[in-house]
Order: C-alpha cells, then sequence, then structure tokens
C-alpha cells in the first residue's frame, strides 16, 4: 500500500506540473491585466489543434516550437480588438467577454477541425515508460516535467532580468504609477497577454499529446488552473506553482482510495484555504480589487 | 482624442440585457432541412450537437437525412414528404426536454428520434409518451429504456448494456482468462455495463480484482492505472466512451500496459478509435454496426452513398442508428397506412427490418415485449495497422445475433402499458 500510495504522490506532482503551466499563464494574465481569462482553454484547444496540423510537416518538435507562438498571435490580436476594451472595468466584464470567447474558441475548432477527436502522435521514442517498476513515469511525461520546469525557469528569468518583465511586476502592484511613469501601458498588457497565451498554446500541445484531442477538452483543464491559482494565492507566481502541485498531488492520491472524489477534492482543498486563509497561501491581501 | 485607461464600474442594465440575449437564444427557430411543403409530415430529431458527444450525434444526423432522402425520393410516407426538424439538447437535460416539448406542441411533429445521452432519452421520453408521439431512441444505451423506464411509444435501436456484455464476455474469458479488472465510467451507462459483464464472468467461475468507478471526463487515467497494474489481473476492461476511452487507451498504450495485461472492452466505436494515434488502437471489442461487410446485401451501396456525403467518410455505427430510426418509422407508416402513434408503435412490434435497412446479415426485428431491436453485435479486435482503406480500424471476427445477446422479455423489467 504503502508503494501505492508513493507511486501516487508521484504521479499527482507529474499532473500537477501540468496544471501549474495552465495555472501560470492564467494567473500572468489576471495578475497584471486584472481579466478573468475563461478564454484560457480554448487557447489551449487551439494550441493543440494548430500542432496536430504543422505536424505532418514540421515534425513533433517542430510543432511544439511553432504551435506556441501562432497561438500567441492569436492571442494577441484577441486582445488588441476584443479585452483590451474592458481593461479597467469591473472583472466582470472581462469574465463575461473570455466566457463567450471559449464558445467561440470552441466551436471554431469544432468547425474547422470537426467534432471527431485527432488522433495526435508524439515520437515513440517519448512513449515508452521508463522502467517496468515505474511504467506511469513515460519518456513523455517526463519530458512534460522538464518544459514546465524550462518555462518557469525562464519566465522567472524574463520577469527579473528583463526591462518588461520587471515593468508586468511592477504594473501587477499599481498600474496607474507604472502609467503615470511614462511606461506604454497598453503594449505591456499586449505583450503579457501574448505570453499567458503562450503558455496556453505550449499546454495545449503537450496535453494533445497526452490525452485525446477534441475541441471540448479545454473546459476540463481549466477549472483545476483556477483553483492553483486561488490555492497559492492570486497575485503570487510562485503561489500558483506550490497550488498547482499541491492540487495535482491531492487529486491523485484521493483517486486511490475515492475516486469519485478526485475532481471534489480540489474544490474542498480550495474551499479549505479560502476559510483558513482568504488570501491564499502565498498571496497578498487585496489582490483582486 | 486619448483613450481612457479607465477604472469604471459594471452597470446593472449592461446584466439584464446579456440577460434577455442569452433567453431569446432559447426559443429561437428550429434549423429545418428538406424543403417545406404544406402537407409534409413533420419528423423532430433531438441530440447533443455541441459537447463531448457532438461526433458521434452528427453522424447519426447524417444516417436521418440520408433516410430523408431515400425516403421522399420514394415518394414519402402516405404520399407525403418528410421534414426534419432538429434541435440541440446540448448534453442537458433540461434543454433536451424543452426543445422536445417545443418540437412536439409547437411545431407538430409526428415522430421523434434521439437522444444519445442515455438521461436525456429517458427524460425525452417522458414528454412522447405524455403527448403520445412515436419515439425511437437512436443512441441512448440505458437498459431501463427498453427495461424497467420502458413505454409503448418508445422504441430502440441500439444495443443494451447486458447484449454488449453477453457479446464477448464467453470470448474474453476463454481466450484471456478469469481474474478481470474493470475501468467503469461512473453513470448510468458505465455501472449497467459493468454489473452486467460481471454478472457474465461469475457465471463463468471467474472474478472480479478491482472495479475502478472514473468520473466522467477523466483526463488523467494513471492513477487508476497503477492500481489496474497493481492487482495483476488476466484482463483489463476500459468501459469509458468517447474521448475517455481515447484518453484511457492512449496512456495504456504509453504506459506499455497492453504487453503485460490484456486489454480489452465491450463498446468500441469507430469515432473512438479514429481519434486515437495507432498504437493505442488494441483489444478485443464489441461494435453495434460496421462498414466493412463483405458479401452482405445493401452495405456496398449505403457505405459509397454515405462517403458521397460525407467527403469520403465512412458510415459509422451512429450513422446506421439514425439511418434505422427513420427507415423504421417510414416503413411501418406506409405498411399499417396511417399515422397515429398508438397504431404504428403496436405495428412496430416483432417488425422485420428488410435486407436494405438492417444491413447485418442476421435476422433483425423489434422485440414486441420490450421494443428493443433485435440487432447484432460485431466482435473483434482494433487495429493497430488499418486493412488497406484508412478507416478500416477494426476486424471483425463474429456477428452474434441480437436474440442470442439479449435476455429473454420476461427478464428485462419491462411491462409496457398500453393506453386504453
Amino acid at each position: 500500500m504503502t508503494q501505492l500510495l508513493l507511486f501516487n504522490i508521484t504521479n499527482g506532482l507529474i499532473i500537477g506540473a501540468f496544471y501549474v503551466l495552465m495555472a501560470i499563464g492564467l494567473s500572468l494574465i489576471l495578475n497584471l491585466s486584472n481579466v478573468i481569462n475563461f478564454a484560457h482553454g480554448g487557447f489551449l484547444v487551439v494550441g493543440g489543434y494548430i500542432a496536430y496540423t504543422l505536424e505532418p510537416y514540421l515534425g513533433f518538435w517542430g510543432a511544439l516550437i511553432a504551435s506556441p507562438f501562432l497561438t500567441a498571435i492569436i492571442g494577441l490580436a484577441v486582445e488588441k480588438v476584443l479585452i483590451s476594451r474592458v481593461y479597467g472595468r469591473d472583472p466582470l466584464y472581462s469574465l463575461l467577454l473570455t466566457f463567450g470567447l471559449a464558445f467561440i474558441l470552441e466551436d471554431g475548432t469544432r468547425v474547422i477541425w470537426g467534432a471527431n477527436g485527432k488522433p495526435f502522435t508524439i515520437p515513440a521514442a517519448l512513449a515508452q515508460p521508463l522502467s517496468n517498476e515505474f511504467f506511469f513515469i513515460t519518456g513523455y511525461r517526463l519530458f512534460m516535467v522538464v518544459m514546465v520546469a524550462v518555462m518557469i525557469a525562464l519566465l522567472f528569468i524574463l520577469l527579473r532580468y528583463t526591462r518588461a518583465g520587471i515593468r508586468i511586476r511592477a504594473g501587477t502592484l499599481d498600474l496607474e504609477t507604472v502609467s503615470a511613469l511614462g511606461v506604454n501601458v497598453r503594449a505591456l498588457r499586449s505583450l503579457n497577454f501574448a505570453v499567458g497565451i503562450f503558455l496556453a498554446g505550449l499546454s495545449g500541445v503537450l496535453a494533445g499529446g497526452q490525452l485525446g484531442l477534441e475541441p471540448t477538452m479545454g473546459a476540463g483543464l481549466l477549472m483545476p488552473s483556477f483553483i492553483a491559482i486561488i490555492v497559492g494565492g492570486v497575485g503570487s507566481l510562485i503561489g500558483t506553482l506550490v497550488g498547482g502541485l499541491l492540487i495535482g498531488v491531492a487529486s491523485g492520491v484521493t483517486a486511490v482510495y475515492f475516486p469519485a472524489a478526485s475532481e471534489a477534492i480540489m474544490y474542498v482543498l480550495m474551499a479549505v484555504v479560502l476559510l483558513v486563509r482568504p488570501r491564499g497561501l502565498f498571496g497578498e491581501e487585496g489582490m483582486l480589487t | 482624442m486619448t483613450k481612457r485607461l479607465d477604472f469604471g464600474a459594471v452597470d446593472r442594465r449592461t446584466i439584464v440585457k446579456a440577460g434577455a440575449v442569452a433567453g431569446l437564444s432559447q426559443i429561437a427557430a428550429p434549423f429545418i432541412w428538406s424543403a417545406r411543403a404544406a402537407d409534409a409530415i413533420k419528423v423532430g430529431m433531438v441530440d447533443p450537437f455541441t459537447g463531448v458527444y457532438a461526433a458521434v450525434a452528427q453522424n447519426e444526423l447524417i444516417g436521418v437525412k440520408y433516410a430523408v432522402e431515400q425516403i421522399n425520393a420514394k415518394g414519402g410516407v402516405l404520399g407525403r414528404p418528410i421534414e426534419l426538424l432538429v434541435e440541440d439538447s446540448a448534453n442537458d437535460v433540461g434543454i433536451g426536454v424543452q426543445k422536445t416539448r417545443k418540437l412536439i406542441e409547437r411545431d407538430g411533429i409526428q415522430f421523434l428520434i434521439g437522444d444519445v445521452n442515455s438521461a436525456i432519452a429517458l427524460a425525452i421520453a417522458q414528454v412522447s409518451n405524455e403527448k403520445k408521439v412515436l419515439h425511437i431512441v437512436s443512441g441512448g444505451h440505458t437498459d431501463g429504456i427498453t427495461g424497467k423506464d420502458c413505454h409503448w411509444n418508445v422504441y430502440r435501436v441500439c444495443n443494451t448494456t447486458k447484449m454488449e456484455a453477453n457479446s464477448v464476455a464467453e470470448l474474453l474469458f476463454n481466450k484471456y482468462g478469469k481474474k478481470w479488472h474493470f475501468i467503469t465510467p461512473d453513470y448510468a451507462f458505465g455501472h449497467t455495463l459493468q454489473e452486467a459483464a460481471q454478472a457474465d464472468l461469475t457465471k463463468f467461475g471467474g472474478t472480479v480484482t478491482g472495479n475502478e468507478l472514473t468520473p466522467l471526463g477523466t483526463t488523467d487515467f494513471s492513477a487508476y492505472l497503477i492500481k489496474a497494474r497493481a492487482a495483476n489481473p488476466d484482463v483489463l476492461l476500459v468501459l469509458p466512451q468517447g474521448l475517455d476511452m481515447v484518453n484511457c487507451l492512449k496512456q495504456i498504450a504509453q504506459f506499455g500496459i497492453e504487453k503485460q495485461i490484456h486489454v480489452a472492452g465491450l463498446q468500441q466505436e469507430l469515432e473512438s478509435l479514429e481519434a486515437m494515434p495507432p498504437e493505442a488502437r488494441v483489444g478485443i471489442w464489441m461494435f453495434e454496426w460496421y462498414w466493412k461487410q463483405p458479401g452482405v446485401p445493401g452495405v456496398e451501396k449505403f457505405v459509397a452513398d454515405i462517403r458521397k456525403r460525407t467527403g469520403g467518410k465512412v458510415p459509422t455505427a451512429r450513422t446506421w442508428f439514425g439511418y434505422t430510426s427513420m427507415m423504421s418509422y417510414a416503413l411501418v407508416a406506409n405498411q399499417a397506412k396511417t399515422l397515429d402513434g398508438v397504431t404504428l408503435a403496436k405495428a412496430l412490434g416483432n417488425f422485420e427490418l428488410p435486407a436494405d435497412v438492417k444491413l447485418q446479415p442476421n435476422k433483425c426485428y423489434y422485440r414486441a415485449g420490450d421494443h428493443q431491436l433485435m440487432t447484432s453485435s460485431f466482435v473483434g479486435e482494433a487495429l493497430t495497422k488499418p486493412a488497406g482503406d484508412p478507416e478500416d480500424l477494426f476486424k471483425v471476427d463474429t456477428i452474434v445475433a441480437g436474440d442470442k445477446t439479449s435476455p429473454p422479455e420476461s427478464e428485462t423489467g419491462c411491462t409496457l402499458q398500453w393506453p386504453a
């Protein structure tokens, strides 16, 4: 039984790593622009499908690199045309807008690529378990964890050492002052949104390799991302990281003993955190205003 | 003029307007297909065209539309053309019931087809029963529809979960072994499917090493697969359908589980196999209808005609369900020379489908006692490499007749109450 538990904790961390990738993109967008991006799942799906379309020409690796950038470009266009109009207003506006956008993206995918799932293949070299004992750690899932770690490292470098990154962090705390200091806030928000959608697109490609690529797959992956942000603390990227891993492990372990609750446990965790420490584990007070 | 960066507030009127738009979208007109004529017979179809079952629902619709074309080309029903009205239940029981009521009360349909989702099928069956409209459930599998929840006006084309289990169980037991482990989707269909398979297994003398109940929409099956591996069964039965099936098999293939444990299941669909990468297409399954049936009359023409209408894609079992449902109505109405619901419902009992509708080698008829179509099960293996045609992903080994897989009428729990 202990071995089963250990396996599932490890497995939970792998699942959690994936949630982290989704949630960090979402958190970035939420922190700076106060936009609750319900369409994040939709962009995930678009990223996956673009990779599927590019795979015959560029191969898996080419599609993996190209697709997030293309998805980010689409995200940028959406931001300029739609999302920028609701900045500064009550988060309800952005919620309604992105909620509708999510449906448009899902149905758009259905119209372009068809309602049936698409077989997205990953290189055979990755689709093998590492060992007979640890059969649930396949090369692909390990690669996924590595990708998440690399992305987080890159994001950290971006936010800590580049000018744009520092401005994003400053804008998260006080956008008005940043604007008053002469920074082009519009461009900053666009860049931030594009980075968030880049991560969503990347999540989509990685998800497509492991799950069935289908128009509705974004919805199921979106809720854990929100929970990760709330549990970890709105406004804190470290919090999102911890939150994602935490709910991944919680979900994985619960699946062993009480499978019906493996999804509900995430919400229970969220409820507990909100009752005990409403700001989240690493959050600061008053972030979502 | 500079754009404000603004920090405004929500307007109450905006929310009210948004709500009104959302409400209006509910009562928009149905999608009407085929020429409107003053004396057309209206037929309604309710299926989940958006959401997880969109692909199979769309295939059902293709079958129904093709049938309507064929029927109208031959002069329609009692000399009148068929007009098909289509509504989206969006996988929601409330919406399905609302759309059904609208089709019956406002649009005046004489015949109803639907729903793929078993829960919605049961709910709209109550509506059609209340309104005395003949109703064929094309794709909902839960046993209750022709079991304890049967109605005099409701017939069903697709298999019951008991039929599916019975068709494959013996083969799996004899070929693979007696210790079975289940991965079961946690809803009505999954439960009844698993219980039926377990009953068969116990009858043969096997044991269940475990039953993992997975919530619908589970994307990551790794925890359940870890448990299944630890239990060391002979056979791992994968019962989830649609996207869940695709996810599960993909992960099984990536974990290399099919190299240690035999992977099998009960119901499988071409839509799911086509959504999987080749290495995930493993195991023994049953199909409810398959397009490659050399030598069986009518099949080749059906496949060719459907391919013309889908841009080259073959018909699936779902296409056949839709086609059969619509054709059954036309045939029985033309034979009974009436559109009265009660008369037609009685006439469909023991009605045998002709060769160009049943499209299978065995006798295919609606049983009078429970209104279940005695349709065959196509048992075989999934193919990693397509056999010639890129859509030939399943090798049929045996075709078991419906009345061999189905429990007798007395055991289904169905008691039909006809109106006075």
